[in-house]
């Protein structure tokens, strides 16, 4: 179970406004890529560790969450670097749900999660059945649980000690 | 049950008979592409896994694109860290600054990538592979690290949506339009997330290998996972000089199953503009006609080819760029900028006023050369207009075809490239 406060995104919140292009040549590292994420989505996050300062521990988004097409682990490594612990959202676009995945943290889809939390809701997550909490509201949310590959990779840590553990005990990747 | 092509692809480099969407599956991949800014990373990653070599020196494809020539000194720096870690791997396959191109280009120019295979790139546009036949699918620097220790990649097997394209082209009517129009018919936010788009029909069969990578580039704005277009003779022809690897026809079977199936008629399609911020409010050019601009671009890995400038070349042939606009044109590849100066293109655009830059991603990704101040007004043949894309977040980016960039650069305001000079 994790517990915390939620940022509700007003619109749609596009991968380039989460890191705006001047940090696209950053090295991608949680504590780098925290200090400016979400520069370009309010101007209220556009200083120094703005977003990061509020301390929230979900995001609640509604369509095509970190869209606009930019495959850059950066926008991940910034939420998590934030602390971020888990980003809901009626969908995702691919490239950054892919890297979710493999960087363990969890993009959960839940169909009309956006209607019912406002930013600085208390809410608590379960993963293994899926259920969202709004304990400020008193309501619940049913997300799509994440496939059996999706919590492995999550479990190992991310794809990258996925592999490298089964590289390491010269198991097959299939 | 038959089988789109896509699907066909992921089982036979999974080394299955069958696959179904929403399956996951680890494939083998032909090739992993990755470039100047996050190719270190990617190497560094890769060493990370326990793993000295990487799965084939041959087929990690490494290119100079976003940062060549380096502009500023952090750079140069980025540029000399990642050469020395291409070079320390021995990889036989890296386009570096006098062999550059945009690493689209170069993956499909170079026959780095073929039909029935799938094919990586730590860059989004990487879906433009499919224009071979190809499963083209852009990845992060966690994917592409994996895939050089282990030559492999994990997909979820997407369904499939087909798009049939009937009907003759329009003379000024280019592959761009059609990306566009599909752009503005679809929608940005949804209809086709995951998804894997199929372009067939006639429209199709008698588009140049240019126009395939135009189209097929552009499904990753479209929110999809790849954009393919089944080998035809078209694409043999294409491949016959460029690889000695082998490949095989691959077509989708007759009974294969599909999401959606859209029938795109483009007898009446013309010219498209996307309005300034997103890509899908899109509208004829003859709703922009007179709209004012500052600058205008063309180049990238959706319209930097000789096709392009070929275009332009006979639009502008003689006439002057209007002397409100700066121009800039950026052939896709080296080898692009050497045909299109062999062709008398190149000669015929200076001629009349615009400015040649150095094959690379330039103007379109906002980091490099050629960017947009505040209060720009952008004419791009590029593939992205939102806020801040270019540069600028004050910089307004207006998405087109080359012909309609041509055309409008010579009267300075959005003009039809059908009626411009009659």
């Amino acid at each position: 179970m994790i517990k915390g406060t939620c940022w509700v995104a007003s619109d749609y919140v596009m991968a380039y406004d989460i890191i705006t292009s001047e940090y696209w040549t950053s090295p991608i590292d949680p504590k780098e890529n925290s200090k400016w994420v979400m520069a370009g989505v309010k101007d209220e996050f556009n200083h120094k560790n703005a977003f990061k300062d509020k301390g929230y521990t979900f995001i609640v988004a509604a369509h095509n969450f970190a869209g606009g097409g930019k495959s850059i682990e950066h926008v991940i490594t910034g939420l998590m670097g934030s602390g971020i612990q888990a980003v809901f959202a009626t969908s995702f676009a691919r490239l950054q749900f892919r890297n979710a995945i493999n960087y363990g943290l969890p993009f959960v889809t839940s169909s009309d999660i956006n209607k019912g939390c406002e930013t600085g809701d208390e809410l608590a997550y379960n993963p293994e059945n899926g259920i969202i909490k709004n304990i400020t509201k008193g309501i619940s949310f049913q997300s799509v649980p994440a496939a059996p590959f999706v919590a492995e990779v999550s479990k190992a840590g991310g794809l990258m000690n996925f592999v490298r553990e089964k590289i390491a005990k010269g198991e097959p990747i299939e | 049950m038959g089988m789109t092509i896509t699907e066909k692809i992921m089982a036979c480099n999974s080394g299955r008979d069958h696959v179904v969407p929403g399956e996951l599956v680890w494939t083998d991949v032909h090739t992993v592409m990755t470039m100047d800014f996050l190719g270190k990373q990617c190497f560094d990653k890769f060493e990370s896994l326990g793993k000295k070599e990487v799965f084939d020196k041959n087929k990690v494809i490494c290119v100079s694109d976003h940062l060549v020539p380096p502009p500023n000194q952090k750079f140069a720096n980025m540029l000399n860290e990642w050469r020395e870690v291409v070079k320390k791997h021995n990889i036989t396959n890296f386009y570096d600054l006098g062999r550059q191109g945009i690493a689209h280009q170069i993956m499909v120019e170079q026959g780095h990538v073929l039909p029935g295979n799938i094919s990586i790139g730590t860059d989004s546009h990487a879906n433009t592979y499919g224009a071979v036949g190809s499963m083209g699918n852009a990845i992060g620097v966690t994917d592409a690290a994996i895939a050089m220790a282990t030559g492999k990649a994990w997909f979820r097997v997407p369904e499939t949506v087909k798009f049939n394209i009937t009907g003759k082209w329009q003379p000024w009517v280019m592959a761009k339009d059609l990306s566009l129009h599909i752009m503005g018919m679809m929608h940005w936010n949804g209809h086709l997330l995951y998804k894997s788009l199929e372009f067939t029909g006639p429209a199709i069969k008698s588009l140049s290998m240019a126009g395939r990578m135009t189209l097929c580039n552009m499904t990753v704005d479209l929110g999809a996972k790849n954009g393919i277009i089944a080998p035809d003779a078209v694409t043999e022809r294409y491949l016959r000089n460029r690889t000695t690897d082998p490949w095989e026809m691959i077509n989708s079977d007759e009974d294969a199953k599909y999401d959606q199936v859209y029938n795109v008629d483009i007898s009446d399609l013309g010219p498209t503009v996307a309005m300034p911020g997103k890509l899908d409010d899109t509208v004829p050019v003859e709703k922009l006609i007179g709209t004012k601009f500052n600058k205008a671009f063309v180049g990238t890995c959706t319209n930097g080819r000789l096709e392009d400038f070929a275009m332009m070349a006979e639009i502008m042939k003689g006439k002057q760029v209007h002397r409100d606009v700066n121009m800039i044109l950026v052939p896709a590849s080296q080898t692009v900028y050497l045909e299109a100066l062999r062709a008398g293109h190149i000669e015929t655009l200076i001629e009349a006023g615009a400015a040649i830059d150095t094959p690379s991603c330039a103007s379109c990704a906002g980091i490099h050369t050629g960017v947009a101040g505040d209060g720009d007004v952008v004419l791009s043949a590029g593939n992205r207009n939102m806020t801040g894309r270019m540069g600028s977040r004050k910089a307004a980016i207006y998405l087109t075809s080359p012909a309609v960039v041509a055309a409008s650069s010579i009267t300075g305001e959005v003009t039809d490239p059908r009626t411009f000079d009659k």
